[in-house]
């Protein structure tokens, strides 16, 4: 077989590998054995940015509402499974009337993406997680499925996955018994850093017509901060003090 | 005591290899289909073989956590080689002769990898996928040209 | 009381203990079979959905693993504030509160949407969760109750049952509080954020604890053929008593403080008149048979040292235990969250409604395996160990 000639090719090899990993800082113990590599630097996660979306509600139809959520859906995968209530929802279409005056407006409603999230404090494996750059993720690696999460988000933001799922995309891993939520579409982030566009935006703004922003809210320079600094915005829930990524304007 | 785990660790291996070449009882040793897209692999055949499962276990928080992407060892560029969105027909997890469960099937070693991630490299939807010469590929592109010594180096120098 | 008290193990042989045996056997493996099941096909085989995320395992796991705390009463009561009176029976009290500690742990962990990740919770620790604390009690609670017990059974060890006894007080109260906090901790949800959950599991752990343990001591009682005399029926009737009388007490004080407050009575409206099976169960179940009724059978002199009484509060409490913990856990998931106060809310997501749930069969397996597990548990370790005393007779002084 062609097994031989690798073997022969690599013994000698094997040796400088093995000398290369302990250069590396690795704890080798023996072949197939590595238990901790050092980590290389250069990783893409800017702690110095805090990413956030400005959703306008005044620009939002009820129809971009939904094309948000099916921008989404395609983006990542996710679908109703059955109609019902276990189905895993990123992004709903959130339908608010005014008791007072009667009037109307929709939402898409997310991930809120806190600055103290909740969902972080009470799991116990650490699997919710906030990156460095403020997107708040599910480490499915490392998710149990107790669903604590879900029981603390003040924003109903999370699915638990209820069935096995198959054909998932490869920029959205998911599967059954873990819990997810928006990633602030956060393949497109690492690729593209501030001249990113989630997947809702994209379906939503127009050239003449922006409905939603994304972009660093630490820099005073980009284009969320200026429109945060022109409309204002209002935080879902800010009474908790949880500073939440997402603002709305219009509410 | 590290020398005497070591020793025992070696023993083990060439236990393994020899079982391997003598070919206990009739069951065929498996034999991936290697790419035609590619000379090589992103790593020596020898050290993928062994050390794949640390590349991936590595790989995934510095993808998951700190946002790397880019990086040759991904699951994604794995499937996108060896079991490409054009194989025909599609070859899936479940099937004996998918790239990943034939060594796996034979070794008695259950992944979950696939109870979450696409088994299959797939083109992306909408345009998340918009430059058709992401970070891995050009760095692929760039080992394949080079010999196994040179990869070697490579390895060590990361 | 005698001066040495004689223990042994049970050794009844009727065709009803078996049977018993065998029902708790069978029970335990087709709840880890629906357990199975839900594992295999996901949860979307259980009544639970993203509204409802924790449902009827909850209620059970919960159940078990506060009335594990409960069940050691009579051992602290002995050991720690040297009630001669109960000594007899601290070994049981240790027994079973172990037992029904891993029997509630068993189900919450089946449930998981990831079992086979129990060595990632072992491994992977935030400690700022309270459920990461609870992980860390609920392990060394297990711990020290068998070193506890140990060294109430190793006679040349008694002098050392003290200390651990003190220990194993302190820790099942911390044990309570912190499963009470799991709820008491959800800021954003109305019918939770709020500290006297802690104080109010403790209480109910009192009370679950202690009537499980009451039954239990009375069947295997009664299948050897051992002595339980009036006196000491009275003493845990009166302490049922008291105990299901703190519940109640805790229960009006937290609808009390909710009610006050405008902003929560769509809540205490949901729950107290409007909620339908919720209303239900809290006024008939939780408060009538739950609370009301063992008062009046604890306290009333006709009862006095009536053991058919005494069980039948004791199965009463356990029902209104259920219908408390399901209203807690499943009716404060159903009540909405109210993310954009003064707005009416609709969406695909459930928003502003009240949410359903139905528990299907298999949840309903899986919890009560995990009880069955728990008991079979206790009563295996009766056969097998002298843990039970030889009789409670009248007592001489």
């Amino acid at each position: 077989m062609a097994n031989e000639l690798d073997k022969i090719e690599v013994k000698p090899a094997r040796r400088q590998f093995l000398r290369g990993a302990a250069a590396l800082a690795s704890v080798a113990l023996a072949p197939g054995l590595l238990l901790y590599q050092a980590r290389p630097a250069g990783a893409n996660v800017d702690s110095g940015v805090r990413w956030g979306l400005l959703i306008d509600a005044n620009a939002l139809s009820e129809d971009d509402v939904d094309a948000c959520v099916s921008a989404c859906q395609r983006e990542h995968g996710w679908r109703a499974e059955d109609g019902s209530a276990t189905d895993a929802q990123w992004v709903r279409k959130v339908k608010l009337r005014d008791r007072a005056s009667g009037h109307t407006r929709f939402l898409p409603v997310m991930c809120q993406h806190c600055e103290h999230p909740p969902c972080v404090d009470v799991c116990p494996t650490g699997a919710s997680f906030k990156r460095a750059d403020g997107i708040v993720l599910v480490n499915k690696h490392t998710c149990i499925g107790c669903r604590y999460c879900m029981m603390a988000c003040p924003y109903k933001a999370r699915s638990f996955i209820h069935e096995v799922l198959k054909d998932q995309l490869p920029v959205a891993p998911r599967g059954k018994g873990t819990v997810e939520s928006c990633t602030l579409c956060v393949h497109r982030v690492d690729r593209d850093g501030a001249d990113a566009v989630p997947a809702c935006a994209e379906a939503v703004n127009r050239a003449g017509r922006q409905a939603i922003w994304f972009g660093d809210l630490n820099d005073p320079a980009s284009g969320i901060s200026q429109a945060l600094r022109e409309f204002g915005a209002t935080r879902l829930r800010a009474d908790m003090g949880l500073n939440p990524g997402v603002g709305y304007r219009g509410l | 005591m590290r020398s005497w785990l070591l020793v025992l660790l070696f023993c083990c291996s060439g236990i393994a290899t020899a079982g391997e070449s003598s070919g206990f009882g009739q069951i065929a040793i498996p034999s991936p289909v290697k790419p035609t897209t590619a000379d090589s692999c992103v790593e020596p055949v020898e050290v993928m073989r062994r050390e794949h499962m640390h590349f991936l276990l590595h790989q995934r928080d510095e993808t998951v956590i700190d946002g790397d992407r880019g990086s040759r060892h991904s699951l994604t560029g794995c499937m996108d080689c060896h079991n490409p969105a054009t194989a025909e027909p599609v070859v899936r997890y479940e099937d004996p002769e998918h790239f990943c469960a034939e060594c796996h099937a034979y070794t008695g070693v259950k992944i979950d990898c696939f109870e979450c991630h696409a088994d299959r490299g797939l083109e992306q939807t909408g345009q998340s996928r918009r430059d058709d010469q992401p970070a891995w590929r050009a760095e692929r592109n760039r080992l394949t040209a080079m010999s196994l010594q040179q990869r070697l180096e490579h390895s060590r120098g990361e | 009381m005698a001066a040495t008290q004689r223990y042994a193990e049970i050794r009844s042989r009727s065709p009803g203990y078996w049977g018993v045996l065998l029902l708790l056997a069978g029970l335990a493996l087709v709840g880890f079979a629906a357990a199975h099941h839900m594992d295999v096909e996901g949860h979307h085989v259980t009544g639970m959905n993203n509204q409802v995320v924790w449902g009827l395992p909850h209620v059970f796991a919960i159940f078990l693993i506060v009335a594990a705390s409960g069940a050691l009463n009579l051992a602290s009561l002995s050991s720690v504030f040297g009630r001669a009176a109960y000594k007899p029976l601290a070994r049981f009290s240790a027994v079973l509160a172990v037992a029904l500690l891993v029997g509630g742990l068993a189900i919450l962990l089946l449930d998981l949407g990831r079992p086979d990740r129990l060595i990632v919770a072992m491994t992977h620790y935030n400690f700022k969760s309270i459920f990461a604390w609870n992980i860390l009690l609920y392990s060394g609670f297990i711990g020290i109750v068998v070193v506890y017990l140990w060294l109430m059974m190793e006679r040349r060890m008694q002098a050392f049952s003290k200390p651990a006894g003190v220990a194993a007080l302190i820790w099942r109260l911390v044990l309570t509080t912190g499963t009470g906090s799991i709820f008491g901790f959800l800021v954003a949800r109305e019918a939770y954020d709020t500290a006297i959950l802690a104080p109010l599991f403790i209480v109910m752990s009192f009370a679950f604890g202690l009537a499980l343990f009451a039954l239990l001591l009375g069947f295997s009682f009664r299948f050897d053929g051992r002595e339980l005399d009036q006196s000491h029926v009275e003493r845990l009737r009166r302490l049922l008593g008291l105990f299901v009388a703190g519940i109640f007490y805790f229960v009006l004080v937290f609808h009390l403080t909710k009610l006050y407050g405008t902003q929560n009575h769509p809540f205490e409206r949901f729950i107290l008149t409007d909620g339908g099976t919720y209303t239900l169960l809290f006024w008939l179940v939780q408060i009538g048979l739950g609370n009301l009724l063992p008062l009046a059978i604890c306290f009333m002199p006709a009862f006095a040292g009536s053991a058919r009484a005494l069980f039948a509060a004791c199965l009463l409490v356990i029902a209104g235990a259920f219908a408390q913990l399901y209203i807690i856990i499943i009716g404060g998931q159903a009540f909405p969250l109210n993310i954009f106060p003064g707005y009416e809310v609709e969406s695909s997501f459930f928003d502003g409604v009240i949410a359903d749930y139905a528990p299907s069969i298999w949840e309903l397996l899986l919890g009560l395996g995990g009880v069955a597990a728990a008991l079979l548990l206790a009563l295996l370790a009766l056969r097998v160990l002298p843990i039970l005393p030889e009789g409670l007779p009248a007592e001489s002084d």
